[in-house]
């Protein structure tokens, strides 16, 4: 016999029979194959973790981390700043955050041994949003697609991977990308402002002629789809099924709606305010959305830069873990701040530093992550990685881990299993509660 | 190998059915050898076949599929009305020979040769190319042959150029994608480790292919290659290889002179270069082409399964929705065709009658099987593998915004045009549906459409503008004039669906617009929504 071409692994199985005895039609049962399993709506009860939620502050055009999390004081690389005790022992980050210095030990994971060998904007993202290469021929999904993916519900009545990034610089760089996981995990791009596009009703229709033209349209749809069965029709009517409920959560991206006490805490500027819209989201079990923060690429001044914008994104990190956790949340939503690069430890002829893979750092926040743990660590002078050296594979295997997923598991392109991270990365345990 | 003998062993017992097909001559014509190895394969499995597509549908997938769009109500009714027995045929000559057909296939190849959009070369150049060269029905070898080797200095086949161009910047995207576009195997599996599911896939096989394209580069917006220069790859075991040139059917091809050049030639190399680039031409064509080597090696009697297989195979999967192998780049021992005689018979007609493609299309879409119906009355439903159920295939993004511009307008402004004014308006019809196209994705096998689609359809301004209008021309402004709901009802259903309303639809639909009595206008705009969103208008059926 010729080895089989399609997905028989045992788990599969295991799905299609919770499925199939959850009585559900004869229309999906017929070849069925992996990526289409979430499509069925009883499969997904099945599948459903309890349900953890991302947030990804990107830190776009790559923040310094000599200006965060692996300060070098006192070196020839260190730059003006000084560094700050944080309540992990043994743990000193940069005096720009003094928010989140109070606030590693119960919330946070900082990783310094980042190496991921690519120092330019556009493939620099594409691999941190992916934690690997697009391989010719084949599109990753990226982070936000697979959490998407693995933690939308079917009939989920919010947006499943929702990205902020309003500012241009920039931006064409880092889009959103389902990848082969296709349409069902794309995600809604907000780009103008803070309200997703067509989520609106228009002024011309009535909200009663609205609903009842979509009644409508699916009593006319029966009669077609008697004797008809195809996975993308179902795909086409869920859509539909789902926009009045997208609609409905208009309301959630309407920052006004929080009491002003809340507004304020966060502060009035657009990443803060877009961190409270992601707070909102995630609380009402959107599963993944990105706030992109630009532009960090300080060729140029980069300590005038990293001094204006390094404090806001301490105030607005430590608001929103405070603000999670006091709502319960932090278990079940993950922060993570990352970019497509470091930033490098040399200071150029304007002041600057410029691009840098080779020796840089982020943070993993709440759900399975150990807090106050550090990973990793860096030469006296921030040139490379002495020690607990992570790339972006280790990283995604490591996020997938303290998200409760395995990352081993497979996608099926084809007939090609496509594992969540690449064969043979393994995830840092050290980082995983 | 398993494969082969798997294969012998089966036609040592051959059902009937299948016993029929193996005798297929020849010098069959297609549409019956697709006909005879389909049925036997349903006969053999027991399945019942459904039954044949209505006229009403059979013209709506043949002018979807041929010209890319739906038919005007008009079209419709006279081909439902002909009584000619020929009238099939008929239709399907004239689709084709018309200048959207060329356009329409232009497209759909477009989207073949770069499905991740335009940013890898194409775009106009290259659509041109493509375009002219279906009008003029030029051989699908002769078309691979313009691509891979380039003629620059010919205005008009200057547009091929912009596949290599597009990917001359990385050899290893432009080894897997010529593999993938024109032999239907993805070697990429193969770039780090031997392939691990694939025997036939080797690095060998991935650095073989490589060997012959990494030569080429880009020159001042020309493309060159230079006449040395070896790929030498690093195996999972063992040490540092030097791959030779290799076809993926394991054929190798000797380079005698490669080997660095001196300081010397370096020099009068990069002078010949600069020279090209001043004068704004392709810079000299080496004596050893690597690249020509393929493209001889490719099409060469006993290599050219690869080629033929991969081409049948992309034109069934675009008339069928499914390919005889899928997914269409796995063309590989392990993975076997659902037909593998009927591909075999296909890929040698192909190859035998100069790989012309709009007779493999032809024939393709005169047989039985591609005119079965979609519909199956039946829990029992037949494996979709057996062809014998019509597939739904979404409409593509330019199918569907021209479609939407057909169904939206008065089919009035269709009717008592000449056969080339018709021709126009529709070509400026769909010129007008390209913005709206762009905001719709390009399916995919395994295509989902998301909530995007839904959000767009629901509460976008261009289809409450440019759709749901009711100015002049428009089907709705048709509906102003006509008293009667249920007449309106039965109109806007033909205009859509180019059927009559059911009784239940009637019902519903105007009871729908007379509980809006005083709005009738805003209801039927409502009514046309609901019927373009339906998946009845949104698929190829």
């Amino acid at each position: 016999m010729p080895r089989s071409t399609f997905c028989r692994s045992a788990d599969h199985a295991l799905d299609r029979r919770a499925f199939l005895g959850a009585g559900a039609g004869a229309a999906l049962a017929a070849n069925m194959t992996a990526l289409n399993a979430l499509a069925a709506p009883d499969v997904n009860g099945a599948l459903k973790k309890a349900q953890k939620r991302v947030i990804l502050l990107w830190l776009a055009g790559g923040a310094s981390q000599l200006e965060t999390w692996d300060p070098k004081p006192g070196a020839s690389t260190g730059g003006p700043f000084r560094s700050i005790q944080t309540d992990v022992p043994g743990l000193r980050i940069s005096e720009l955050m003094p928010k989140m210095a109070t606030r590693i030990g119960k919330t946070t994971a900082v990783i310094r041994g980042l190496n991921t060998k690519n120092g330019d904007h556009g493939s620099g993202a594409k691999v941190m949003m992916r934690g690997r290469r697009d391989e010719s021929g084949l599109r990753y999904p990226d982070l936000g697609a697979v959490v998407a993916r693995e933690m939308a519900r079917a009939d989920s009545k919010v947006p499943d991977y929702v990205t902020f990034y309003t500012q241009t610089e920039g931006r064409s760089f880092a889009p959103g990308d389902s990848g082969f996981l296709g349409a069902r995990f794309a995600p809604m791009e907000l780009t103008t402002n803070n309200y997703p596009e067509f989520i609106k009703k228009l002024d011309g229709i009535t909200d009663l002629d609205h609903q009842e033209r979509g009644e409508l349209r699916e009593l006319v749809g029966k009669t077609f789809e008697k004797g008809r069965s195809s996975e993308t029709m179902n795909s086409h009517n869920e859509a539909y099924q789902r926009v009045r409920g997208i609609m409905a959560s208009e309301k959630l991206f309407d920052v006004t709606q929080e009491p002003e006490k809340v507004r304020a805490r966060y502060g009035k500027t657009q990443f803060a305010e877009q961190a409270l819209i992601a707070r909102r989201l995630v609380e009402a079990g959107v599963p993944f959305v990105r706030v992109a923060r630009a532009w960090w690429d300080s060729h140029g001044q980069n300590f005038e830069t990293h001094q204006e914008m390094v404090p806001e994104l301490d105030h607005v990190m430590a608001t929103l873990l405070d603000d999670l956790g006091e709502r319960g949340l932090l278990d079940d939503v993950m922060v993570v701040t990352l970019a497509e690069f470091g930033r490098t430890p040399g200071i150029n002829a304007s002041l600057g530093r410029d691009h840098f893979a080779s020796a840089w750092s982020c943070t993993i926040s709440g759900a399975g992550v150990k807090r106050g743990a550090v990973y990793g660590k860096s030469d006296a002078l921030g040139n490379k990685v002495v020690a607990e050296e992570m790339d972006a594979g280790s990283l995604f295997a490591t996020i997938y881990t303290a998200l409760g997923l395995d990352p081993n598991k497979n996608y099926h392109v084809g007939s090609r299993p496509i594992p969540l991270v690449n064969p043979g990365i393994e995830p840092v345990k050290a980082l995983v509660k | 190998m398993r494969l082969r003998t798997l294969l012998l062993a089966a036609t040592s017992a051959l059902a009937p059915a299948l016993a029929r097909a193996a005798e297929v001559p020849a010098t069959a014509p297609i549409h019956k050898a697709v006909d005879t190895f389909v049925d036997a394969e349903i006969a053999e499995k027991g399945a019942r076949p459904a039954d044949r597509a209505d006229d009403a549908a059979l013209i709506r997938r043949l002018t979807l599929d041929l010209v890319g769009r739906i038919p005007t109500t008009g079209e419709l009714d006279a081909y439902v009305k002909s009584t000619d027995p020929d009238k099939r045929a008929k239709l399907v000559d004239r689709l084709m020979a018309s200048p959207a057909y060329a356009r329409h296939q232009a497209a759909l190849f477009e989207v073949m040769f770069n499905p991740e959009g335009t940013s890898r070369g194409g775009g106009g150049a290259f659509r041109e190319y493509l375009a002219a060269s279906l009008k003029e029905n030029k051989p699908w070898d002769q078309m691979f042959r313009e691509i891979m080797l380039p003629n620059e200095a010919d205005a008009k086949l200057k547009g091929a150029a912009e596949f290599l161009r597009g990917r001359v910047s990385d050899a290893d995207k432009l080894t897997n994608d010529v593999s993938v576009t024109f032999f239907g195997v993805n070697v990429s599996c193969a770039q780090c480790h031997n392939h691990p599911h694939v025997e036939d896939w080797t690095q060998d096989h991935f650095y073989g292919m490589k060997a012959f394209l990494a030569r080429t580069f880009d020159n001042g917006g020309f493309l060159g290659e230079r006449g040395y220069g070896v790929i030498k790859y690093k195996p999972t075991k063992g040490p540092e290889r030097t791959a030779k040139m290799m076809f993926l059917t394991g054929a190798t091809v000797e380079d005698p002179n490669a080997k660095e050049p001196s300081a010397a030639e370096q020099k009068a190399e990069k002078d010949a270069l600069d020279k090209a680039k001043a004068a704004k031409a392709a810079p000299p064509a080496p004596k050893f082409s690597a690249r020509a080597k393929l493209v001889d090696t490719a099409l060469k009697a006993e290599s050219a399964e690869f080629f033929s297989r991969s081409i049948v195979n992309r034109m069934w999967h675009r008339f069928f929705g499914t390919g005889l192998v899928s997914p269409l780049d796995q063309m590989h021992s392990e993975n076997a065709p659902s037909h593998p005689a009927l591909l075999k018979w296909l890929a040698k007609d192909t190859t035998a009658n100069g790989y012309d493609l709009r007779r493999l299309v032809r024939g393709i879409v005169m047989s039985e099987a591609y005119s079965r119906s979609s519909k199956y009355d039946s829990e029992d439903r037949p494996n979709s593998k057996l062809f014998a159920v019509g597939k739904l295939k979404p409409m593509t993004p330019m199918q569907l915004a021209a479609s939407l511009r057909i169904a939206t307008a008065d089919p009035a402004t269709f009717d008592n045009l000449k056969p080339d004014e018709l021709e126009k308006k529709i070509e400026q019809l769909e010129a007008s549906a390209r913005g709206f196209a762009a905001l719709i994705a390009q399916p995919t096998d395994n295509f989902q459409i998301g909530v995007g689609e839904a959000l767009l359809f629901s509460n976008g301004d261009r289809v409450q503008k440019e759709l749901l209008t009711d100015g002049p021309g428009t089907a709705l402004g048709r509906v102003k004039a006509i008293k009667e709901p249920k007449e309106a009802i039965g109109f806007l259903v033909r205009t859509a669906y180019g059927r009559a309303a059911t009784d239940a639809e009637l019902k519903a639909l105007t009871a729908f617009v007379e509980k809006r009595a005083g709005r009738e206008a805003d209801a039927y705009k409502q009514v046309l929504w609901a019927l373009l969103s339906g998946p009845e208008f949104r698929f190829s059926y």
